[in-house]
C-alpha cells in the first residue's frame, strides 16, 4: 500500500521511483491498447499509432509529461505526509506533556527563566552595544581626541580645534561640542543640560531641525557672536507650550538672553543625551576661546565621501604632533597631568565609544553568565528527558521492531522537546519583559555619567532597553536551539538500535540502562562544573563589591544630606558672599534635626575636583616642576561635619578671613608626596587658584579624602577657606541627627528664602553618593549573584533527580546487599559516595574552566585577583555541600529499602 | 474520437471514481470500462486519464498498488478510498442534477 510504502522510502529515491513506475505503467497500458485494437482488426502498425495518439503527441512526449506529473504527485504526497506526521508528532507531544504536568511545569518554568534572562540581557546588549547609532550613516561618524601618554584621551581647546579643522582633509563636516549644566532663569528657575556647539554640529550628525533653522555657518566667524539657541522638543513643550511662534523668542540662561532660532526633533538631546538647548559656542568672549590649554571641547566629524576610516585615523596621527608643536605646553600651564608628555591626536569611530569600557565588559560578562545559566537549564532538561526516554525504552524498541524508521522516531522525540522549548519561550517573555523593565530603570551608566564617570555618549542609554523585534527573533532562535540542544542527544540515545537487548530488557534492566546512566552522570558533572564557574565569577564580584564597600573614603557620610546650589552671576555682589554663606549656614543650622552644617565646593567621590599647580617658597620653581594639587573650598566647620580627622596643626578658624594672612590645609597625601621627611606645618606655598598663588601658610594636615573614585587612593589636596576666597560654586553638607533625606524639604525652603534666585539641585544623601560610586560593581555583582544562585539551584535539582533515579534503578541490588547483612549506614555511604565522585569530578573540571574564564573579569575587580583562593574554596564548598544535601534524600530512601520487597520486585 | 463530446472539467474524475466502485482496476481497465458502459460515446483521452489519476491520488481520493493481473502481468491498480467514495457521492449527485437540467432545457420545444 502506498501509505506503508512511503514509510520506508527516501525522498530523491521515491521521485525517481515514481517516474520509473509511470514508465512501466504506460508501457503496460500501450501494450494492452495495441492488443485491443489489433483484436478489433487493425494492423499492428496502425494499432500502435492509434494507441500512441491517444496518449499524446509522441510516446516519448507522453512518457516525459506523465513522468513529470507522477513525480509532482509524489512530491506533494510527501509534503502532505510530512505535515501530517508533524501534526501527529505535535499532538503526541502535547498529549505526552499533558500526561506529566509536574515535569512539564518544571521544564517550562526552568526554560522560561533561562531564556527570559537571556532575552533581557540580550536586549541590553543590543540597545547599548549593537544597535546602530540613531544618526544617518553612523559608521561615517568619528570622534577625534587628543591623546597623551599620561591622561589617555583628552578634549580640545578652541585654538587646537581650529588648527585640526584647518589642517584635516578627511572630514566633510567637523564640529566641536561641549556639554554642561546651566540655569534656566526667570520664573521657576531650573537646572538644565546644554551643549555649546559649532555651527556644523547638526549637519555632522545628520539631524535636521524640526522647526526654525540650523545655526548659520557665518556665526562661527569669530568669538563674541550673537547668542542663538536651538531648543529641545521637550523644552519647547514644557516651557513654551509648543508655541509655533517660538522662533525669535528669547531664552534666559544664567540671566543672559539667547535668541531661539529653532527647535530640535523630538527625542534628540545632543550627544550628551541631556541637552535642553544647543548654544553657539562662538557666543563666548574671545579670551575664553583663545587659551590653547583650556581643554573642554569634544570633536566629531563625518567622513568625506571616498575617505575610509583607516585613512582618517592615520591622518589624525599625523596632525596630532603638529598641533603640539604649534601649541607647546608652557611651564605653569594648568592641566590635570603631573608630567606632560608629547601629545598627539586620535580618531576613532563614534560607535566604539558609545558606552564606557567598564559597562561594555560588564554587559558581555553578564551575557556570558546568563548563557551559562541557560546551558545548565538545558543540561537539567536533557537529564529529565533521558530519564523519560529510559522509561519509554521499551515502547521505542517496539516501534523500531515494527519497522518505524529511526529518523522518524528521533523526529517524534525532538518535536516533543521543541514543543516544550516553545512553551518555555512563551513563558520566557514574561521574564524578559519584567527583566528589561528593571534594566532600563536601573541605568548604572546614567548615575555614573552625572558624576562624569563611565564615559560613553549619553545618546545611548539604558532607557533604550526594550523588547523589540530583534529581541523576539533572538528569543525564537534561542528557543529552537535550546529545544534541539536538550532534545536531540536523549532522542539519539534512546533510539540507538539495539533491538534485542531492549526488547528483552525490562524497565529496570542493566545493559543499555547503564549506558544511559553514564550519560546522565556526565550531564551532572557538566552541571556542577558550569555552576562552579558561575559561582566563582559571582563570588569574585561580590568580594570585589565587599572590598569597595570596606574602603574608608576618609569621611563619615552617614546621616549627611548634600545639595548643590548655583548662584547665578550678578545676583550677589562678590563682597557679600562670605556673609551669604554664613547666613545660609546659620539658617539651616536652626532647622530642628540638624546637627551641623558646612559648605564645600566639590563633594567626595566626584571623579575628581578642580586642581592646579603648587609652588614652594623654599624651593626653586624649576626643581618642583608642575606639582599638582586638588583645590577644595570649604567652610571652617566642614572637616568636623564630615568627620575628616585633623592629623597635625590646626583647622581653619573664624579669624582666617578676607584680609588676614592666607592659610591652607593640606591632606596627608600632599604631606607625604611634597614634604617627605619634613614638617609641612608653617611652610609657605603658592596655590594657583583663588588668589593664593602669592603665597599661603600651611596650618594643618587632615586625613585623605577620596575625591576621585572609590577605588583610587587620594591624590595630594589642599583646602582653602570660603572665608578667605570668594567662590559662587557651593555644595551644602547637612549632618542630621536622624534620616538626612527627611530634612531635604526644610533645607530647600530655607535656601528658597535666603537665595530665591539660586536653584537647588542634586539633593542626595552622602550615603547615596557612596553607593553610586560602587554602582557599576554592584550592578555586575547583583546580577552575577542572581545568575549563580539560579545555576546552583538548577544543579542541585539535577543532581537530586539523577541520584533518585539511580537509587530507584538499584533497588534490587541494594535489597540484595541488605539481605546479605549490609548496614543501613553503609547503604547511605554507597549513595553518598556516588554523589561525592560526581561532585569531585565536576568541581575539578569547573575549577579549571573557572580559572580560565574568570580572567575576563580582571578589569572589573577591585583588590581581588581572578585566582583568589578564598573565593574558589568558599564557592567550591558551597557547591559541594549543596550536592551532598541534594543526595541526602535519595541516600536515606535507599537505606529504607525493604530487602524482601526489593528482592520480590527485582 | 474526434466527434465524441469532450468531457467537462471534473466529469472525468467522477466517471473514474464511478468505475472504481466496481473494485480496483488498472488504468486500461478504467478506460475500457468507461468506453463499454457508454457504448463508445464517452471517449477518454488515455493521457488525460493518468493526469486525473495522479490528481485524485494526490487528493487522497484513491490509492494505488502494483499487483499481478489475471494473465500474470504486473500492473498498477487503483482503488477507491473512503474520501473518494464521499467525493463521488456529492460530486456525482451534482453532476447528475446538472445533466438532468441540461436535458430538460434541450428538450424544450419552441412555441
Amino acid at each position: 500500500m502506498s501509505h506503508s510504502r512511503r514509510l520506508f522510502h527516501l525522498d530523491p529515491f521515491s521521485r525517481r521511483l515514481a517516474r520509473q513506475e509511470m514508465r512501466d505503467e504506460l508501457a503496460f497500458h500501450l501494450e494492452e491498447r495495441v492488443a485491443q485494437l489489433t483484436s478489433r482488426g487493425l494492423s499492428p502498425e496502425a494499432a500502435r499509432a492509434e494507441a500512441i495518439r491517444r496518449l499524446g503527441r509522441t510516446y516519448a512526449d507522453a512518457e516525459h509529461r506523465l513522468g513529470d506529473s507522477a513525480e509532482l504527485k509524489e512530491r506533494r504526497l510527501d509534503v502532505r505526509e510530512r505535515l501530517r506526521e508533524f501534526a501527529d508528532d505535535i499532538r503526541y507531544a502535547f498529549r505526552g506533556l499533558a500526561a506529566r504536568p509536574g515535569f512539564t511545569a518544571i521544564a517550562v518554568l526552568t526554560l522560561g527563566i533561562g531564556i527570559g534572562a537571556n532575552t533581557a540581557i540580550y536586549s541590553a546588549v543590543d540597545a547599548l552595544l549593537l544597535r546602530s547609532l540613531p544618526f544617518p550613516e553612523p559608521g561615517r561618524l568619528f570622534d577625534i581626541v587628543q591623546t597623551s601618554r599620561d591622561d589617555g584621551a583628552a578634549p580640545w581647546s578652541h585654538p587646537k580645534y581650529k588648527f585640526f579643522r584647518d589642517n584635516q582633509r578627511s572630514y566633510a563636516t567637523l564640529a566641536a561640542h561641549s556639554s554642561s549644566q546651566t540655569i534656566l532663569t526667570g520664573a521657576d528657575p531650573e537646572r538644565v543640560g546644554v551643549e555649546e556647539v559649532t555651527a556644523q554640529y547638526l549637519a555632522t550628525l545628520g539631524v535636521p531641525v524640526a522647526r526654525g533653522r540650523d545655526f548659520p555657518p557665518e556665526i562661527d566667524a569669530g568669538a563674541g557672536a550673537r547668542r542663538v539657541a536651538l531648543i529641545s522638543d521637550a523644552l519647547w513643550q514644557r516651557r513654551f507650550n509648543a508655541d509655533p511662534g517660538v522662533v525669535g523668542k528669547s531664552l534666559s540662561l544664567n540671566n543672559q538672553p539667547w535668541e531661539i532660532i529653532g527647535v530640535l526633533p523630538p527625542g534628540f538631546r545632543g550627544l550628551s543625551g541631556r541637552a535642553e538647548a544647543l548654544l553657539n559656542l562662538s557666543a563666548r568672549a574671545a579670551e575664553e576661546l583663545s587659551e590653547p590649554w583650556s581643554l573642554e571641547f569634544s570633536l566629531i566629524g563625518r567622513l568625506k565621501d571616498g575617505v575610509t576610516g583607516p585613512q582618517a585615523i592615520a591622518e589624525a596621527q599625523l596632525i596630532g604632533p603638529r598641533i603640539y608643536e604649534a601649541f607647546p605646553m608652557q611651564a605653569g600651564t594648568l592641566t590635570t597631568s603631573t608630567t606632560p608628555d608629547r601629545w598627539t591626536a586620535a580618531a576613532r569611530p563614534l560607535d566604539t565609544i558609545r558606552v564606557g569600557s567598564g559597562l561594555r565588559s560588564s554587559l558581555l560578562v553578564l551575557f556570558g553568565a546568563v548563557a551559562l545559566v541557560l546551558l545548565i537549564a538545558c543540561v537539567n532538561l536533557a537529564n529529565l528527558l533521558v530519564a523519560r526516554a529510559v522509561a519509554r525504552k521499551r515502547e521505542i524498541a517496539v516501534r523500531l521492531a515494527l519497522g518505524a524508521r529511526r529518523g522518524r522516531l528521533v523526529r517524534l522525540l525532538v518535536t516533543e522537546s521543541l514543543v516544550l522549548a516553545l512553551l518555555g519561550g512563551v513563558a520566557s517573555l514574561v521574564v524578559a519583559v519584567a527583566g528589561t523593565r528593571i534594566l532600563s530603570s536601573m541605568n548604572p551608566q546614567e548615575t555614573l555619567r552625572v558624576q562624569g564617570l563611565g564615559g560613553g555618549i549619553g545618546a545611548i542609554g539604558f532607557e533604550a532597553i526594550r523588547i523589540d523585534a530583534s529581541a523576539l527573533a533572538f528569543t525564537f532562535v534561542v528557543t529552537v536551539a535550546v529545544g534541539l540542544l536538550f532534545g536531540l542527544a536523549p532522542a539519539l540515545g534512546a533510539t540507538r538500535p539495539s533491538l534485542v537487548g531492549d526488547l528483552k530488557e525490562g524497565s529496570s534492566g542493566a545493559g543499555a540502562g547503564r549506558r544511559v546512566g553514564v550519560s546522565r552522570r556526565a550531564l551532572v558533572v557538566a552541571e556542577v562544573a558550569l555552576a562552579l564557574v558561575l559561582l566563582a565569577g559571582s563570588g569574585l564580584m561580590i568580594r570585589s563589591l565587599g572590598n569597595l564597600l570596606d574602603v574608608d573614603p576618609g569621611f563619615d557620610g552617614r546621616n549627611v544630606l548634600t545639595l548643590r546650589l548655583s548662584v547665578p552671576p550678578g545676583v550677589l555682589a562678590p563682597d557679600s558672599m562670605p556673609g551669604f554663606y554664613e547666613q545660609l549656614q546659620a539658617e539651616i543650622g536652626g532647622i530642628p534635626g540638624v546637627e551641623r552644617v558646612a559648605i564645600a565646593d566639590c563633594p567626595p567621590l566626584n571623579n575628581g575636583c578642580n586642581g592646579t599647580i603648587m609652588t614652594f617658597a623654599d624651593r626653586p620653581r624649576s626643581s618642583t616642576g608642575n606639582a599638582m594639587v586638588g583645590v577644595h573650598w570649604v567652610s571652617p566647620n566642614w572637616f568636623g561635619t564630615m568627620r575628616v580627622p585633623l592629623k597635625r596643626g590646626r583647622m581653619f578658624g573664624d579669624n582666617d578671613r578676607l584680609g588676614s594672612p592666607k592659610v591652607v590645609i593640606i591632606n596627608e597625601a600632599a604631606a607625604r608626596q611634597y614634604f617627605p621627611g619634613e614638617d609641612p606645618i608653617g611652610k609657605r606655598v603658592g596655590v594657583y587658584q583663588g588668589g593664593f598663588h602669592t603665597g599661603a601658610e600651611i596650618i594643618g594636615i587632615v586625613g585623605d579624602v577620596r575625591y576621585g573614585t572609590i577605588d583610587s587612593t587620594a591624590r595630594p589636596d589642599t583646602y582653602i577657606s570660603y572665608g578667605q576666597a570668594r567662590l559662587s560654586r557651593m555644595m551644602i553638607f547637612v549632618r542630621a541627627t536622624g534620616n538626612p533625606s527627611a530634612l531635604a524639604p526644610a533645607v530647600r525652603a530655607v535656601v528658597r528664602r535666603v537665595a530665591p534666585h539660586a536653584p537647588v539641585f542634586d539633593v542626595r544623601s552622602m550615603s547615596a553618593r557612596v553607593a553610586t560610586a560602587s554602582a557599576q560593581t554592584r550592578f555586575s555583582a547583583v546580577l552575577l549573584g542572581l545568575f549563580a544562585t539560579v545555576a546552583l539551584s538548577l544543579a542541585v535539582m539535577g543532581i537530586y533527580g539523577v541520584l533518585s533515579f539511580a537509587v530507584a534503578q538499584r533497588t534490587g541490588e541494594i535489597g540484595i546487599r541488605m539481605a546479605l547483612g549490609a548496614e543501613r549506614g553503609s547503604v547511605v555511604a554507597l549513595v553518598l559516595r556516588d554523589a561525592a565522585v560526581l561532585a569531585l569530578v565536576g568541581l575539578t573540571i569547573g575549577l579549571l574552566v573557572a580559572l580560565a574564564l574568570t580572567r575576563v573579569l580582571r578589569t572589573m575587580l577591585f583588590e581581588v585577583t581572578t585566582t583568589d583562593p578564598l573565593t574558589y574554596v568558599a564557592m567550591a564548598s558551597v557547591l559541594a555541600v549543596a550536592v551532598l544535601a541534594a543526595s541526602w534524600i535519595p541516600a536515606r530512601r535507599a537505606a529504607r529499602v525493604d530487602p524482601v520487597i526489593a528482592l520480590r520486585k527485582g | 474520437m474526434a466527434d465524441s463530446p469532450s468531457l467537462l472539467k471534473g466529469t472525468l474524475d467522477v466517471l473514474v471514481l464511478k468505475a472504481l466502485t466496481w473494485g480496483p482496476m488498472h488504468g486500461f481497465e478504467i478506460v475500457t470500462w468507461l468506453e463499454q458502459q457508454s457504448n463508445g460515446s464517452v471517449d477518454v483521452d488515455d493521457g488525460a486519464l493518468y493526469y486525473a489519476l495522479h490528481r485524485m491520488e494526490e487528493r487522497g481520493l484513491i490509492e494505488s498498488e502494483w499487483r499481478v493481473t489475471g494473465n500474470n502481468r504486473k500492473a498498477r491498480y487503483y482503488r477507491m478510498r473512503a474520501a473518494g467514495r464521499a467525493w463521488l457521492r456529492t460530486e456525482g449527485a451534482s453532476l447528475e442534477r446538472y445533466a438532468r437540467a441540461l436535458a430538460d432545457i434541450l428538450a424544450l420545444r419552441t412555441g
